[in-house]
């Protein structure tokens, strides 16, 4: 999908955070990500969606240098993966990163901060992820949501230029998650790139500036949460007719996805309901009722990889 | 900086093992308890290969204690949090690769040094071993740097096994090592085909390093060289391993 260009792919090198040229990794005979190719810039937040499979953990696998790719290049700020996290410009939090045991919080954030080659003060760091009140205590005896901020502290100990995060609000309750987001925003507001992997839907819908959303480890869409709902379809709309329902007449108006036809009610998709609606006057039919709502993300999300599965199956 | 961050985590991970009391008591107080049991019933003109019995046996549970502090200190640790995740999370700071291991080794060889300096206190004030100042501080030193062979063994198993299995496996390697290699018990007790055996295993080899200074001889060559092949052996496998693992991440 959306292929860059050599001279997109060059330009990237230059002064890209992050850069995936053709890559392609294999777990015998899985192919987790099939010939991906994106560009990340400096100051993004950038979501990466896809359904259970889709190759998200591989590719943040392979961007912070965990596996080696089996073809192509994965580049970080134009050097290897390794290299980037060796200078501090990468700070990651992982779904399964376990922690330590035996020691404090805030040993372990000192030692966080002793291993980034430009640390923030750790009290600095405590505070930010709201663990300063339970800095004394043992990593092992922490909840869930304090385990995960501890991680993020872990991620945030240094002046580092990428954040990449992997479902960082599994296991947060509603309050934690918006002082995380909160805590994030500012982040990205300092000038970082953000990259975050999360079934928290409304969470990219809300936060990111731009959203990939992966499927088989090939990329299927790139673009703003509106273009990605635009693209799938993004608008239901809803009327009822007096007259029988001619279903070859509603198949032809413009820009329809899905038709769904219960006796007089007609529901549809549309990517641009203004002129479906348009239309549907013209050809001389009266509409009642008339609905036209949005999609949210998560419901672009799941028509777009439906409509993937239907396309390959 | 690559010094420097790895004494960070030597640093935390020594602060670590002093906290771990059920540790400290294995590795520290219980080679001297079992020096204390085995000598001292020994009658004292009892002699095993030209040493008294307190003399012997000293080597052997400073040996002891110095095995159970780096194999037990590397295996397991290594095991359970290569499962939990957090190599994987050092893996994505500035940490050097081998650093994780170094840390995990030097902070063991930290608790190892008074293992081994425990059961001598010991023996000297509690059974009257006397040797020469000289004596002494080579068998520190010897006993010390040989526990690296063990060290290394415990990084190799501790990357071969899973969380579940690294106890059991450590335990049976542990004890086979200190049995069989002669640590608990002198081999002149074992019948001739287990002595063919337990000739070549590196536990041997290590005691009866100890064992020559005690002589005041020079260490043999067979067990300097038995026990150089064990670490080259130990050190691949760990090596061979570690890589295994970074691959699959």
């Amino acid at each position: 999908m959306d292929h860059m260009t050599t001279s997109a792919i060059t330009a990237a090198r230059r002064t890209g955070a992050v850069l995936f040229d053709s890559v392609t990794k294999s777990y015998g005979t899985v192919r987790a990500v099939d010939g991906l190719t994106f560009a990340l810039h400096p100051g993004e937040t950038v979501a990466l969606l896809g359904p259970n499979g889709a190759g998200k953990s591989t590719t943040l696998d392979l961007l912070l240098g965990l596996r080696p790719a089996d073809s192509g290049t994965v580049e970080v700020f134009g050097t290897t993966p390794r290299e980037a996290v060796v200078a501090g410009r990468i700070g990651a939090m992982l779904q399964s990163g376990g922690l330590m045991e035996d020691v404090t919080v805030r040993e372990l954030v000192e030692l966080a901060c002793a291993l980034h080659p430009r640390p923030y003060p750790v009290d600095q760091v405590l505070t930010r992820a709201g663990l300063a009140q339970i800095a004394g205590r043992k990593v092992n005896k922490l909840s869930g949501g304090q385990e995960q901020r501890v991680r993020f502290a872990l991620a945030t100990a240094g002046d580092s230029d990428l954040i990449v995060l992997d479902e960082p609000t599994t296991g947060m309750d509603v309050t934690s998650r918006q002082d995380f987001w909160a805590t994030m925003r500012e982040q990205a507001a300092a000038g970082r790139t953000v990259l975050f992997a999360t079934h928290y839907l409304e969470e990219a819908d809300a936060i990111a500036d731009r959203v990939l959303v992966l499927h088989r480890g090939r990329l299927l869409a790139d673009g703003t949460a509106a273009e990605i709902k635009a693209k799938a379809g993004a608008r239901k709309v809803s009327f009822d007719l007096d007259t029988a329902v001619d279903e070859a007449a509603l198949r032809a108006l413009p820009a329809v996805g899905s038709l769904e036809i219960s006796g007089r009610t007609v529901r549809l998709r549309s990517h641009d309901a203004d002129a479906t609606v348009h239309a549907l006057y013209a050809t001389g039919l009266y509409p009642h009722n008339l609905e036209v709502a949005g999609l949210g993300l998560e419901q672009a999300f799941v028509a777009l990889t439906q409509a993937e599965e239907a396309r390959t199956a | 900086m690559n010094t420097f961050t790895s004494r960070a985590l030597i640093r935390l991970e020594l602060i670590r093992a002093l906290r771990n009391r059920k540790f400290l008591f294995f590795s520290v107080i219980y080679p001297s308890a079992l020096f204390l049991l085995i000598a001292g019933n020994a009658d004292s003109t009892e002699r095993i290969s030209g040493l008294t019995v307190p003399t012997y046996m000293m080597v052997s549970m400073a040996s002891f204690g110095a095995l159970t502090a780096v194999l037990m200190g590397n295996s397991e640790r290594i095991a359970k949090e290569r499962e939990s995740g957090w190599v994987r999370q050092l893996r994505l700071t500035a940490l050097p690769g081998r650093g994780y291991v170094l840390a995990k080794t030097a902070s063991a060889a930290v608790v190892s040094l008074p293992s081994i300096v425990v059961v001598f206190v010991v023996a000297a004030f509690a059974k009257d071993v006397q040797l020469a100042a000289w004596q002494w501080l080579a068998l520190t030193g010897t006993v010390w740097a040989g526990s690296l062979v063990f060290a290394a063994l415990g990084v190799a198993l501790g990357y071969l096994a899973t969380g579940d299995a690294v106890r059991p496996l450590t335990m049976i390697v542990y004890f086979g090592l200190s049995m069989l290699g002669g640590l608990w018990m002198p081999m002149t007790t074992f019948p001739q085909w287990l002595r063919d055996i337990a000739e070549w295993l590196p536990t041997h080899a290590y005691a009866a390093l100890g064992q020559a200074i005690e002589l005041g001889h020079a260490p043999g060559a067979r067990d300097l060289a038995t026990l150089a092949v064990y670490f080259a052996l130990f050190v691949g496998g760990a090596a061979w391993l570690y890589r295994k693992d970074a691959l699959k991440a």
